[in-house]
């Protein structure tokens, strides 16, 4: 992999915090980064790779930063694209949010974090739980104590710490299915799938170990059992615990969780789903006087669910002005600075249908910038449903002291990447 | 970045460190420590403190050395002789009791990178390989590799190279990979670290339990090491599947690169693999971060070159999606015209339909490209789509539309009347130089079905003085040539005005020698211009070329996983661009042919089994073998005869020598040449008794088939070439 040291950029090019691990390579090299991103820019061909004589720079960017990481090796890209991710979870885990502020308040934990993660161009430490455990935050405060490695930088199980004690001994399962959908203007539905995630926030003493049973199509053909509902997942990927050879063997989800939140597995099921919430519009664009939008909204899902927080972002022309709604329900906002009106329902019944109109005017001299064609996007979750049919059967809990445990289970619909294009 | 008031700051700062005050109060030092490092994390030049610094490093509290050692690492390059007062402090915490603190005292003395450091770290550093804490272990072991870059130069220490080797069998596995990586550093000019049986049976068994950077960096490390037999291949190959559908792209990614590496000699094996991590890869490519999104595609494209149709059944999940940086959509358009086929087409052509109106004119052109590419196979939907677009009258999708055209009526001349009619009624001429030229070349090359094409090409000789691109004057040179020969009556008149303003007014050079050459050539009469200037109007044969191959898996895996399928970004744009820019030319450029000869034989040779020359084989030791050996095989090729220097200089390009042959115009002929490739000699004899036919007689030793094949192609190719290039002589 090795990089030979790593960046942290505001947006102007500014390094606000660099590490240079290797030393092979120039620091100032980085100059030239932010010179090659312009010119990018400018002829529109961006690229996450760029090269300068034989220095490479890999880079992302997050929020108002750029993390970029400088090789002179042919390294493999997709480790360090991953590695400058996994910065950013670290750095997010332990700023609430990692943008230029949090960066500059809170530099002595980067450093300190930047020392641990890499030594040499190599990944040493990476697991937040784990850093979390000798490095805080509350580095102004004289800790004369508190400065033992932590048993889990060598354990054998690296994700848990020995020792942990609750009172209650409790596992919560969060069900989160997120569903993608992409809408084509005539109204045909290009794409569609689910992809779920199984969230655990595991409040369990000593070492437990866990074993997650699911109504799965495979597991259910292995063993012979063809009644009720199952689902075929794809993609199926887990947290680091989870044994995969006992999962390559005969299906079983065994694992010793790690403590507090973490995130068990996630899969997708390419199944075609009907969309949730079907978006009918018409944009009608009258040059040099005005904008008439008309939306229409139905619950495609059943009776008894309700869907929250839905939120329908309808694209309108920069130029718009004097906006006018009309909704049947729930109420509709312009947001000038994103060309959008947010038309927002705090419930949303399943088989219910909602109207919305809109009134812009556009002025009279034409833009002649030419813009796009957004789509329509929806936002919405809907509780105690999973779309895919998906069901937690059971999870076991057997821990050597022999203490009674308490699974709890939720599911949750919610919208992923959820577009309708529109001919306007 | 120094600003006003720096010195100030500097001083203001040595004061208050100095302060016993300060120093005693601990928390009011620490701040002052921490404002150092702010300023130098702020580009500030605070290295006057160093001292004081140094003094700070005597502390129980561990941000505060931290903070420190990080100050001391930045500045020992410019301070050495200060540097190492602070070298008795690290050294002294490298017996700290506790783990941590040796642990970053070694870790921080190892990165002052100075100038005869060597001396002072060599002992912690062997102290530290064999600390309890593994901890300190981790921090040693990459201290090894860290010493060596110091003084690349010097000797290898043979037992410190040992004493790594065996910590490969330590229990924690951070120290296990970051031996092999510093063994890697450090014996990097011996080829890096050796993995024999022992150790390659180790870190398989040892994968499981490392972290997902380490596995990716042991399966590349693996790929060093070769399996006595097969039953030892499969062994490996088992416990290596479970990784192919690791959660980690990059780890699928690295076992699917070992995987094809390993089973080399297994194509079946190898499809196997590649099915199995279709699932990973396509995985990658929803990838929330778009980086990730990104080498998932070029690697996809990969595993196409391959197995084009890997990817059919899922070719929505190629489809772009709106707030997509044009880097991925640019893959992802690639990808959608190599899945193309009879059940997808009209879906992924509507989706298509809707790139070609994107913001991005890049984009919008490259959309309309890929459409003709599409077009090759399924014209007519193509047509349609093509000339909708044209309706729409934005000048970057007319010129982008004029270009398709043209490569469209050069690859499938089946197209030519409905582009014609397309062209002839269209009210929207492109106004870029590239969509002119386009534009230009259909209208010289089809003058006969575009009834309007003089008034057109009319309105581009009246404008010519105001013209800056010599390529299009070119253009409309060679246009207006073309549909003179075609249209006398109408072009005769404007021809004659251009011959004489390129000849008598142009500055530019290569314009008006192509005009000279056009008048010239004129002059020798009609039927000799029409036999140089007009040439094929399309070749549907290079449509063959272009379209995808099934290469083998070896011509790409080399470069899997690295930065190479990343940085070949737009490989397939720039092939286009540069077929079309060829085809213009090459009617008239015929001079060019020559040139493309040793390109081709180049190709041919590394296709299949490469040809060497070797060393030298003597007059007699041929002539014993070709009496010894039986005939292998013997063909007929088509050969007028050429002068025996010109076959010697063509063959030795391909690696074929010549021994001997007969002086020339003799009747029978005879040449003898050798080759060598993969371990074996091929001996053949060039019989020539008839002034038209070559027969070859091939011997070999020892046989194999493979090189023969590939020997009697790159002769035959360039017995091939040299024919043409006679006739055109």
């Amino acid at each position: 992999m090795s990089a030979s040291a790593v960046f942290v950029l505001d947006l102007k090019g500014k390094v606000l915090i660099c590490r240079n691990y290797k030393g092979d390579v120039d620091m100032s090299e980085i100059d030239h980064f932010f010179t090659l991103l312009m010119q990018q820019e400018e002829d529109g061909l961006i690229s996450p790779v760029m090269s300068h004589g034989n220095v490479h720079f890999l880079w992302i960017k997050h929020n108002n930063l750029y993390l970029v990481a400088t090789t002179n090796k042919n390294s493999n890209a997709s480790l360090v694209y991953a590695f400058l991710y996994k910065l950013v979870e670290v750095f997010t885990e332990y700023f609430k949010e990692l943008e230029e502020e949090s960066i500059q308040d809170n530099f002595v934990v980067v450093y300190e974090l930047l020392d641990e993660l890499m030594d040499f161009g190599f990944p040493q430490t990476t697991d937040s739980k784990i850093l979390q455990e000798y490095i805080t935050q509350q580095g102004q405060k004289l800790e004369v104590a508190k400065t033992k490695v932590p048993t889990t930088v060598t354990n054998a199980v690296s994700w848990r710490s020995e020792g942990i004690r609750y009172k209650k001994n409790e596992v919560f399962i969060d069900v989160i299915e997120s569903i993608n959908v992409l809408v084509n203007a005539n109204g045909s539905v290009m794409s569609s799938d689910i992809v779920g995630c199984i969230r655990l926030k595991t409040m369990l003493s000593g070492m437990p170990e866990l074993r997650l049973g699911l109504n799965d199509r495979v597991l259910f053909a292995l063993t012979g059992r063809d009644k009720g509902k199952t689902v075929v997942m794809e993609d199926v990927k887990f947290h680091q615990c989870v044994r995969l050879s006992r999962f390559e063997s005969d299906r079983t989800i065994s694992f010793i969780p790690p403590d507090g939140e973490s995130e068990l597995m996630s899969y997708r099921i390419n199944t075609h789903v009907k969309p949730l919430i079907w978006i009918e519009s018409v944009i009608e664009k009258f040059s040099h006087s005005r904008v008439e939008i008309m939306v229409k909204a139905k619950g495609q899902f059943k009776k008894q669910s309700v869907a929250n927080n839905v939120e329908i972002r309808v694209p309108v022309p920069s130029d718009a002005d004097s906006p006018k709604f009309k909704t049947s329900t729930g109420h509709a906002k312009y947001v000038p600075e994103k060309n959008l009106v947010v038309w927002s329902i705090k419930s949303f019944p399943g088989g219910k249908e909602f109207l919305m109109r809109a009134h812009f005017g556009l002025p009279s001299v034409e833009n002649d910038e030419l813009e796009g064609k957004p789509p329509i996007t929806v936002k919405f979750e809907i509780p105690y449903f999973p779309v895919s049919g998906i069901q937690v059967r059971y999870m076991k809990i057997i821990e050597k002291s022999g203490y009674q445990a308490l699974p709890w289970v939720r599911y949750i619909t919610q919208s992923g990447d959820y577009q309708l294009r529109t001919n306007s | 970045m120094p600003y006003f008031g720096s010195e100030e700051t500097v001083k203001e700062l040595k004061r208050a460190l100095s302060n016993p005050n300060v120093q005693a109060d601990r928390l009011r030092y620490k701040s002052y420590i921490t404002k150092v490092i702010r300023y130098m994390t702020q580009g500030l030049d605070v290295s006057a403190l160093f001292m004081d610094m140094v003094k700070a490093s005597a502390t129980v509290d561990i941000v505060q050395k931290k903070l420190v050692y990080l100050y001391m690492c930045t500045y020992a390059s410019d301070k050495p002789d200060l540097a190492l007062l602070a070298i008795n402090t690290l050294r002294k915490d490298c017996a700290d009791p506790n783990p941590m603190v040796r642990g970053l005292a070694l870790r921080n003395m190892c990165n002052f990178r100075m100038p005869g450091m060597t001396e002072y770290i060599e002992q912690p550093i062997v102290a530290g390989l064999r600390d309890k804490a593994s901890y300190v272990r981790r921090v040693a072991v990459l201290g090894c590799a860290k010493m060596h870059s110091l003084q690349p130069r010097t000797e290898i220490d043979g037992s410190l190279v040992n004493e790594l080797y065996a910590l490969l069998r330590d229990p924690d596995p951070v120290v296990v990979v970051n031996c092999l990586r510093a063994l890697e550093d450090i014996l990097k000019d011996e080829g890096g670290v050796v993995i024999n049986k022992p150790i390659a049976h180790h870190l398989l068994n040892r994968l499981k339990d490392l972290d997902c950077w380490a596995q990716s960096e042991v399966l590349t490390f693996l790929l060093r090491y070769r399996p006595r037999n097969d039953d030892e291949l499969f062994d490996i190959l088992s416990l290596l599947d479970p990784f192919l559908q690791s959660s980690q792209s990059h780890v699928a990614i690295s076992t699917l690169r070992l995987f094809l590496h390993l089973a080399a000699a297994h194509p079946a094996v190898q499809a196997d693999a590649l099915l199995c991590s279709s699932a990973p890869l396509l995985a990658t490519c929803g990838a929330a971060s778009r980086e990730l999104r990104f080498a998932g595609l070029c690697h996809i494209q990969q595993v196409m070159r391959s197995q084009p149709a890997l990817f059919n059944t899922h070719y929505k999940r190629f489809f772009c999606g709106y707030s997509e940086p044009s880097y991925i959509k640019f893959r992802k358009m690639e990808i959608l015209v190599a899945l193309v086929n009879d059940e997808n087409v009209a879906l992924v052509l509507e989706e298509m339909k809707s790139y070609c109106t994107d913001v991005s004119a890049e984009l919008a052109q490259a959309a309309i490209a890929a459409i003709g590419r599409i077009g090759r196979t399924y014209s007519e939907k193509c047509l349609d789509i093509l000339t909708g677009l044209l309706a729409l009258k934005q000048d970057h999708i007319t010129s982008a539309v004029i270009q398709t055209f043209r490569d469209l009526v050069w690859f499938c001349p089946q197209c030519t009347a409905a582009v014609c009619l397309t062209v002839e009624s269209c009210v929207d001429y492109p106004q870029d130089s590239e969509g002119k030229q386009a534009l230009l070349w259909l209208l010289g090359e089809h003058a006969d079905q575009i009834s309007s094409a003089p008034y057109l090409l009319e309105v581009y000789i009246d404008g010519l003085k105001t013209e800056l691109s010599a390529a299009l004057k070119m253009e409309i040179l060679t246009a207006a040539l073309k549909m003179f020969l075609r249209r006398p009556a109408e072009t005769q008149d404007m021809l004659g005005r251009l011959l004489h303003y390129c000849i008598e007014e142009e500055s530019d050079m290569c314009v008006r020698d192509r005009a000279l050459l056009y008048y010239r050539l004129l002059q020798r009469g009609i039927e000799e211009t029409r036999k140089v200037v007009t040439g094929p109007k399309s070749d549907p044969s290079l449509s063959v070329l272009t379209s995808a191959q099934e290469e083998p898996v070896s011509q790409w895996v080399s470069i899997f996983n690295t930065l190479g399928p990343l940085s070949a970004a737009d490989l397939q744009l720039h092939n286009t661009a540069l077929s079309a820019s060829e085809h213009t030319d090459d009617t008239a450029d015929t001079e060019l042919l020559t040139e493309h000869v040793p390109v081709s034989m180049r190709d041919v040779s590394e296709a299949g089994v490469s040809l060497c020359a070797g060393a030298a084989v003597s007059p007699e030791a041929f002539e014993q073998m070709w009496q010894q050996l039986e005939v292998l095989q013997r063909q007929t090729v088509c050969f007028s005869g050429c002068a025996a220097d010109t076959l010697q200089s063509a063959l030795q390009p391909v690696h074929i020598q010549t021994l001997a042959f007969s002086p020339a115009r003799a009747l029978p002929w005879r040449a003898y040449i050798y080759s060598r490739g993969s371990g074996t000699l091929v001996l053949a004899e060039l019989l020539q008794d008839d002034p038209e036919m070559l027969t070859v007689t091939i011997k070999q030793q020892p046989e194999h088939q493979q090189t023969v094949t590939a020997f009697i192609s790159v002769l035959q190719s360039v017995l091939q070439t040299l024919n043409t290039g006679q006739m055109s002589v």
